[in-house]
């Protein structure tokens, strides 16, 4: 059991923070710490409009960081379940990136 | 708004009940005649007749409840369909939005209570959103892994005197939703070098591959590979169960053969099926020496109990056209010729410990009626072609072993949940989807009182469905674990004489009740039942209380180790 880190990219949309508290709860993770900030700074996230082919706006998105401590078949378990979630747009660990379902060998979060 | 964009959805069918909350959508059905609703008895039997209704068409069912109690009493029946998949959308009446969060009369978190057991929810918080989001709810309910979603809507969300511009989106454009429909073609070249090496391979297909209409390609690629194939109980169907190469249901009370053969298998294909507990038992001892190919359309199901050699994510569908497209190019190099060893022991496997078909041939009165016997003449009258829905327990697993489906959508039981309550109402969703086909449920008196104030339903609707009800005094499945794992001690499992007279209550809800307790009486009265075709005829039938379930996988080990009977083991 290491500590990881999770990094979402999300909708800014009510409901969307408890459901992925609510799927490490459900599923019997554990969250070590959370983290939200709303994204102001889109410049970073250019590559996600480009494949999503949109434009966020201003109080759009959020980015959600969660630190918590697992086995590595867990964590690729928790990654899919959270790339589940509708309102997840991408997720990251140190390795792999699933952006809106697609599955890339690098954190690009 | 509401109901125009469900008629622009396509939907014909609602299954409801009204409530305070949900009273100005109510009067807007009343106010229209495109699409119908249907008034159930209780809530439970509207999201399991909307999941009836949605395994046999492969629409989405549509439920329709009020807030606080109507929305809590819907749970069980979204609950059973998100654990088997099922497209569904239950739109909720809420208290009005100034009231929410104040405790109000009948105010329920709808969102929070359903959240962990849907795929997605909406609340509407603007009326003017009610068109996109009925669009993204059914998207989101019949794409991908489908699932139930939940549209909460506040009571002043569908206030009459307030009007809109009204327009329905052609297309549901979620950003953040992607699922995977084509496969990725080196996954597939991986798959199909395994294929053409494997020299026992089986093929194991469950619910997905229903759900992903995937019969014809399921079909046509064993028609190329001539495999043994084995079906889970969500998946039965998918492969007619009277072909040849067909083993029967594995797992839990999976036949023998399918078992064995899953067990020894040097390749298993996984199609649409998800490795639970009651298809591996113990995943450290699960067929040992299998590669594993697995096909689905939910990457969080691929490995998360058994690790996949090679993972296809895509419609199962569309990745096994691409398998049959690639193994066509690679004829050559397929030789269906050296799986006959392994047929050959499979045949071995089948006809030492197969089902015993012949059960029914000894009927006298000497003998208790036997549940498989009942399954079997039910079979054999129908000619197979029926409908069947079931609850859960002894019976279930009877009618999934002694009824062979040959086509997909016609065996509706809750595989996942494990719902009691969930047959007849069930039944009543097939029924209105195809009135003219034989809709029968096989049920035990303990499943059937759970649900069973839907026979009002049924009359005020006239629905002629046939009931089963497998009777055996008991609630079967509980005392065969007891007598097997807690020495015969049945803890609250047998009802000391209080069952009532069905007969009389099928007769008071205004249907036929035909009750059989003799071995000589029952091929003819299911025959009279049968017979009846526009009536809904209860059969109440008396069955030994003493039979168990088998085969059954000794708990906690390989898929080889079975007990076959009360004394028998592997």
């Amino acid at each position: 059991m290491i500590k990881r880190k999770l990094i979402m990219i999300m909708e800014n949309k009510p409901g969307a923070l408890v459901r992925v508290v609510g799927l490490f709860h459900q599923r019997g993770y554990n969250i070590e710490t959370l983290h939200v900030d709303p994204v102001t700074d889109f410049s970073r996230y250019k590559f996600i409009e480009e494949k999503l082919e949109t434009k966020f706006k201003e109080n759009e998105i959020s980015r959600l960081t969660i630190t918590t401590f697992v086995s590595d078949s867990l964590m690729r378990q928790i990654l899919r379940q959270l790339n589940k979630l509708i309102d997840v747009i991408a997720v990251s660990n140190e390795e792999t990136t699933y952006l809106k379902g697609v599955l890339l060998d690098e954190n690009l979060l | 708004m509401l109901m125009r964009a469900l008629h622009d959805e396509g939907v014909e069918l609602i299954f409801g009940y009204p409530g305070g909350a949900a009273l100005h959508i109510y009067d807007a059905i009343f106010r229209q005649d495109k699409i119908d609703h249907i008034l159930v008895r209780h809530e439970q039997g509207a999201t399991h007749a909307a999941d009836g209704y949605a395994r046999a068409t492969g629409k989405p069912g549509v439920v329709l409840v009020t807030s606080g109690p109507g929305a809590t009493n819907a749970i069980t029946g979204i609950a059973t369909a998100f654990m088997d998949s099922i497209p569904m959308v239950v739109i909720s009446g809420q208290v009005a939005s100034h009231l929410i969060g104040t405790d109000a009369f009948q105010e329920t978190d709808m969102i929070g209570i359903s959240r962990p057991v849907v795929k997605h929810s909406y609340t509407v918080f603007d009326a003017q959103d009610i068109p996109k989001i009925i669009k993204e709810a059914f998207y989101v309910a019949t794409s991908g892994r489908p699932g139930p979603v939940v549209i909460d809507i506040p009571k002043d969300m569908t206030a009459p005197d307030k009007l809109y511009d009204y327009e329905y989106p052609e297309k549901a454009n979620i950003r953040s939703y992607n699922p995977p429909i084509e496969p990725e073609q080196n996954q597939i070249e991986r798959a199909v070098a395994a294929i053409i090496s494997a020299n026992k391979p089986v093929i194991y297909a469950g619910g997905g591959a229903i759900a992903s209409n995937a019969f014809k390609e399921l079909f046509e690629l064993n028609e190329i590979l001539d495999a043994p194939i084995t079906n889970t109980l969500m998946g039965l169907g998918i492969y007619p169960a009277t072909h040849k190469r067909f083993l029967g249901m594995l797992g839990m009370h999976g036949t023998y053969q399918a078992n064995m053969a899953m067990h020894n298998a040097d390749l298993i294909i996984a199609i649409g099926a998800r490795f639970d507990d009651r298809i591996t038992n113990n995943p450290s001892k699960f067929s040992p020496d299998a590669k594993i190919i697995h096909l689905d359309v939910d990457h969080s199901s691929v490995s998360k109990i058994i690790e996949a050699d090679i993972a296809v994510f895509g419609q199962v569908k569309n990745s096994l056209e691409a398998i049959i497209k690639t193994l066509k190019n690679n004829l050559d190099d397929y030789d269906s010729e050296r799986l006959k060893p392994w047929h050959s022991q499979i045949a071995e496997w089948r006809s030492s410990h197969g089902l015993n078909y012949e059960l029914y041939k000894d009927e006298s009165d000497n003998n208790s009626i036997l549940p498989q016997a009942v399954v079997q003449h039910v079979y054999n009258i129908t000619k197979g072609e029926a409908y069947v829905t079931s609850d859960v327990g002894q019976h279930q697993m009877f009618a999934a072993q002694y009824y062979h489906f040959d086509k997909p959508r016609k065996w509706i039981n809750s595989g996942g949940l494990g719902t009691m309550g969930f047959g007849l109402p069930a039944a009543m969703g097939v029924k209105f989807a195809f009135p003219n086909e034989e809709v029968v449920c096989i049920t035990g008196e303990g499943s059937i009182q759970m649900c069973i104030q839907e026979l009002s339903t049924c009359f005020q609707y006239n629905l002629p469905i046939k009931i089963i009800n497998i009777n055996n005094e008991a609630l079967g499945m509980v005392k065969q674990w007891q007598d097997m794992n807690y020495g015969g001690r049945h803890s609250e499992s047998t009802y000391q004489n209080s069952l009532p007279d069905f007969i009389k209550l099928a007769e008071s809800y205004g249907h036929v009740g035909i009750k059989i307790e003799k071995n000589s009486e029952l091929k003819e009265s299911l025959e009279k039942a049968f017979s009846m075709k526009d009536k809904l005829v209860f059969v109440d039938v008396y069955v030994d209380p003493s039979e168990h379930v088998y085969p059954m996988l000794v708990a906690n080990d390989s898929l080889e180790n079975m007990w076959l009977s009360k004394d028998k083991k592997t």
